[in-house]
């Protein structure tokens, strides 16, 4: 069996050389230089990462049938689904300004790394197996599954945000 | 020096306040907990602002979006006001003279000052309201000064670190 090594060391160069080309891009050199770019893009991170942790905790509680009982679980996942997607768009897109500050140090940062894959398996989960149990849900008691994938939605989220913490920290 | 500024320093250099200040994770551990809890407090609160304003969750009755809400705002306001004083306690005497701080605090004075006009004026007959898409212009002055508060409160606080 072939072990890929090869397409691993260039998508690895790959990866490599377009942070180091968003550090040295235009929006990298404003976020190095600025006094206050850094911390008014942070603070922007900061205000959608309230309001989208609030929307997950709310679709989650109610996936585990602890508030709002008996109302449509789909229509509070639809609702905030919006909120969700909008906080996901701004959080992102700060994101990157934030990371052109030191695109190079934070692609060999462990915390980051782990933020990406934390991310990448919320964001999947959310759009796919979380979905259907909402779906699934609607206005009655969640069953086993549902109450799983509400945990397992809490745990992703938390960790997104818990290791984003770390990125600034180890 | 002022009687408060006396306390701030008398709190900064305690024995507790140095610990947090000079352990290697303490400050760090507190600080995450800090944020993270912000979710809790600012997240959940503004989902029932943006009810009030009409943009989400409209089959459903403010009142019981309130009565989902409340309970979890306190716990995390509970968790934030102690982490926060830990914080405040390892670096008080820095933080009398932080600009930012100082903005802070007035600015969760007058969150407070907004849920309590709020609860003894047009929420007092929510009953009347709750279940219309879009409520009186009263409710939803509340809720965009609410909105506007949490998220000013989130910005001065993270401006406290760049004075």
């Amino acid at each position: 069996m072939r072990s890929y090594v090869l397409e691993r060391q260039i998508l690895r160069v790959f990866l490599h050389s377009w942070f180091i080309a968003l550090g040295q891009s235009s929006l990298g050199q404003l976020m190095q230089t600025s006094k206050w770019g850094f911390a008014l893009v942070e603070m922007a991170h900061l205000v959608a990462l309230a309001i989208l942790g609030g929307a997950l905790l709310i679709v989650d509680l109610r996936l585990l049938g602890l508030v709002l009982k008996g109302e449509s679980a789909r229509t509070i996942g639809r609702d905030l689904s919006r909120i969700v997607i909008g906080g996901l768009i701004v959080m992102i897109l700060t994101g990157i300004a934030l990371l052109s500050e030191e695109a190079g140090k934070c692609y060999f940062s462990p915390a980051f790394r782990w933020k990406m894959a934390l991310l990448a398996s919320a964001v999947l989960f959310y759009f796919t197996l979380h979905r259907r149990a909402l779906l699934h849900t609607d206005i009655g008691t969640p069953n086993f599954w549902s109450r799983a994938a509400a945990v397992l939605s809490l745990t992703l989220w938390l960790g997104v945000g818990v290791a984003g913490r770390a990125i600034g920290l180890i | 020096m002022s009687l408060l500024q006396h306390l701030c320093q008398l709190l900064n250099d305690s024995g507790f306040g140095t610990a947090i200040r000079e352990s290697d994770y303490a400050y760090s551990i507190i600080e995450s907990i800090h944020v993270i809890t912000i979710t809790l407090v600012v997240g959940t609160i503004a989902i029932l602002d943006m009810r009030m304003l009409g943009f989400i969750l409209r089959p459903i009755a403010i009142t019981r979006i309130a009565r989902a809400v409340f309970p979890l705002t306190w716990s995390g306001f509970v968790i934030m006001f102690i982490s926060g004083f830990l914080l405040f306690w390892a670096e008080a005497a820095k933080m009398y003279v932080n600009p930012a701080f100082k903005v802070k605090i007035v600015l969760l004075a007058l969150v407070g000052l907004n849920p309590l006009i709020f609860h003894t004026t047009v929420y007092r007959r929510a009953h009347e309201w709750e279940t219309l898409h879009l409520p009186p212009w009263r409710a939803r002055a509340a809720a965009i000064a609410s909105l506007t508060l949490w998220g000013s409160i989130v910005v001065a606080g993270r401006a406290i670190a760049y004075f």
